[in-house]
């Protein structure tokens, strides 16, 4: 699962996630950050589910930081894809791979936002939302 | 054996017209025709295959297409032409143009250009056109705004200098920067490959010693129907590198098949879709039809070397099944690989083919003359004298030992006049720089030795390097000064931003 953590000016410097990862021993990876000063904007793959997930959202939001669940990293408009396969390569995550129809298969689980996919294709198919 | 030589004749186009008429043509696709020759051989399949369909889909630079946009009241002689604000060529009548797949927009960049107005033309969109001209007696207009469609137009025809490349070389970037090249993202230290071309789906491999595709070969092109109009530019069959020069009705054609596409920090094209069926008229012919990825061969070349496209290193050979299988083993590493051109719609095409074949509504034609087998690819030699690294740069050159303190730097900084301080060991060898902004800290921080301060990544230069080169990669690596070195990494000079521009105010050498 991944998350936006979105952190008000007041608990910015606080070093909320590093303690909840001590707390809960969920290795939790910070693919995006934006921090300045008054305000912080992280983007965390968590490695969690059900009641783990649910009490990691709970201790973030208590902490002060607003938490919103990325539905979808990546956007592949399928009907613009000429399925060329120039995204592929590039991924430093092996997020993209062909299927044995030589059509795209996006795996949103390895993907870390990078953008690197959405310059890369040539028909600008993939959008981040 | 059946005692028949591999080119003598098995069947002719004729025959096979006639059988697409009675609706018993054996047509296979390209991917077929290589598992019947597996199980079969060669000569079975032969004998029972008519016609091999092949298929590829990928960015072709090399297209555009001829306008007519018929006369307006009053009518105007256009001297300049624009589409969506990309520029058309006006170079001929009033009321011609070319439109070039890579013509930018000139207000939307690299984002939009010539090969979206293609594809928004065949998808029937609205056009913004605008032209200008000087006004003459016949022609008084001066301006003119207006929009069109592809139906308003009297022809629109897709005409192609160079299509189909036979293959095509791979690359990869052996820098330590990402590439934004023609052949796509390349990431640094050889971090992938990628490759362009359909290989065994491709129409000129599948009839490799060009037997049956010429002038006057009817094909699939853009989703409509084309046909090879002669060899392509840049046509260089004795490598397997043929190309094609193609054209085809734009308004019967479908965008599926017709893609604008942007590589980013690269420019704009037109993914193109051509596709030839292969009439098997000899063994020769459907052992080509019949040839796999395996057998066809390309380089990988360095894009990291920024020198004309066939001096560029190869770092490998490989078949265009290595590159489809999604890693190459470069310097024992596995390194991903991955296609530009889509294998999936050139499948679709060489299916298409068939169809119409099958449905008898497509039928081949005997080409009028054949492809050129041989052909010369020259370069284009730089006759005009051009400013090179030696012209410019200092050929007195002071440096300093590692050891030496900062202090002793500072004062050769200003004694001498200078802002690089090259650092050299006992065999006189470069093995760092300091510039006048690294002995300001140094001191600032209280750093005594150069050894502490020095840049040991040396960025360098060589002689007999244009000054257009050079320049770039100092802006690359946002720097003012290069060491000139030899092949033994030896100082033999050394060019600053300061060389340059003093040079250049007295305009460049004639």
């Amino acid at each position: 699962m991944k998350l936006k953590l979105i952190y008000s000016p007041d608990v910015v410097e606080k070093p909320i996630l590093a303690e909840i990862i001590l707390k809960t021993g969920v290795p939790m990876n910070i693919l995006e950050a934006k921090v300045n000063a008054q305000k912080g904007e992280l983007v965390v793959s968590v490695p969690a589910s059900g009641k783990q997930l649910e009490d990691i959202i709970d201790m973030l939001e208590k902490a002060g930081v607003k938490t919103r669940i990325f539905a979808k990293i990546l956007e592949i408009d399928m009907g613009r894809c000429t399925s060329c396969g120039a995204c592929i390569s590039p991924c430093p995550t092996r997020a993209l791979m062909f299927k044995p129809d030589w059509t795209i298969e996006f795996n949103e689980e390895r993907c870390v936002a990078c953008r690197v996919c959405v310059n890369a294709c040539p028909v600008r198919a993939i959008t981040v939302p | 054996m059946s005692g028949k030589c591999e080119g003598e004749e098995i069947r002719a186009i004729e025959e096979i017209n006639e059988r697409i008429k009675r609706g018993d043509a054996a047509v296979l696709t390209a991917e077929e025709m290589i598992k019947l020759a597996e199980s079969s051989g060669i000569e079975v399949a032969a004998k029972e295959v008519d016609v091999v369909t092949s298929g590829t889909f990928g960015a072709m630079c090399s297209s555009g297409v001829f306008l007519n946009f018929g006369h307006a009241d009053p009518p105007i002689k256009m001297t300049k032409c624009w589409l969506n604000d990309v520029p058309v060529y006006k170079g001929m009548a009033a009321v011609d143009g070319y439109l070039g797949a890579t013509a930018l927009s000139e207000t939307r960049g690299f984002d939009y250009g010539g090969g979206h107005v293609i594809e928004d033309l065949v998808s029937e969109k609205e056009i913004d056109l605008r032209a200008e001209s000087y006004g003459t007696d016949c022609y008084p207009r001066v301006d003119i705004e207006t929009t069109i469609a592809i139906d308003d137009l009297n022809q629109a025809i897709l005409v192609n200098p160079r299509n189909c490349y036979q293959a095509y070389d791979a690359a990869t970037n052996s820098t330590d920067r990402v590439l934004y090249t023609y052949m796509g993202t390349l990431l640094p230290n050889y971090g992938n490959v990628t490759f362009s071309g359909a290989g065994q789906l491709n129409p000129l491999c599948k009839d490799r010693n060009y037997d049956t595709i010429g002038i006057g070969t009817r094909i699939f092109l853009g989703g409509g129907i084309g046909y090879v109009i002669g060899e392509g530019t840049q046509h260089s069959p004795q490598g397997g590198f043929g190309t094609l020069m193609v054209r085809g009705d734009l308004k019967k054609m479908n965008s599926r098949y017709l893609r604008g596409a942007s590589f980013y920090r690269y420019g704009v094209t037109l993914y193109v879709g051509v596709g030839i069926p292969i009439p098997i008229i000899n063994e020769r012919v459907a052992a080509s039809a019949a040839s796999r990825d395996e057998n066809i061969l390309v380089n990988i070349r360095d894009y990291g070397v920024p020198v004309r496209p066939d001096r560029r290193p190869v770092v490998k050979r490989v078949s265009y099944a290595e590159l489809r299988s999604g890693k190459v083993l470069i310097n024992e590493k596995d390194v991903p690989s991955s296609s530009l051109s889509s294998y999936q719609i050139a499948t679709e095409i060489a299916e298409v083919i068939k169809k119409w074949i099958l449905e008898g509504t497509f039928f081949l034609t005997k080409s009028v003359e054949p492809l050129p087998r041989q052909r010369e690819f020259k370069p284009l030699l730089v006759r005009k004298r051009e400013l090179l690294v030696l012209d410019v740069m200092k050929r007195i050159v002071f440096t300093a030992s590692p050891s030496d303190n900062v202090e002793a730097a500072a004062k050769k900084i200003i004694e001498k006049g200078i802002d690089h301080l090259p650092i050299v060991d006992e065999e006189s060898k470069l093995i760092g720089i300091v510039t006048s902004w690294d002995v300001a800290k140094a001191i600032a921080k209280e750093k005594r030795r150069l050894n502490e301060i020095m840049t040991r990544r040396v960025i360098t230069a060589k002689v007999d390097e244009s000054i257009d080169v050079v320049v770039r990669r100092m802006s690359q690596h946002n720097i003012s000064g290069v060491p000139v070195v030899d092949e033994t990494n030896h100082i033999v000079g050394i060019l600053t931003t300061d060389d340059i521009s003093r040079k250049l105010v007295g305009g460049r050498p004639k």
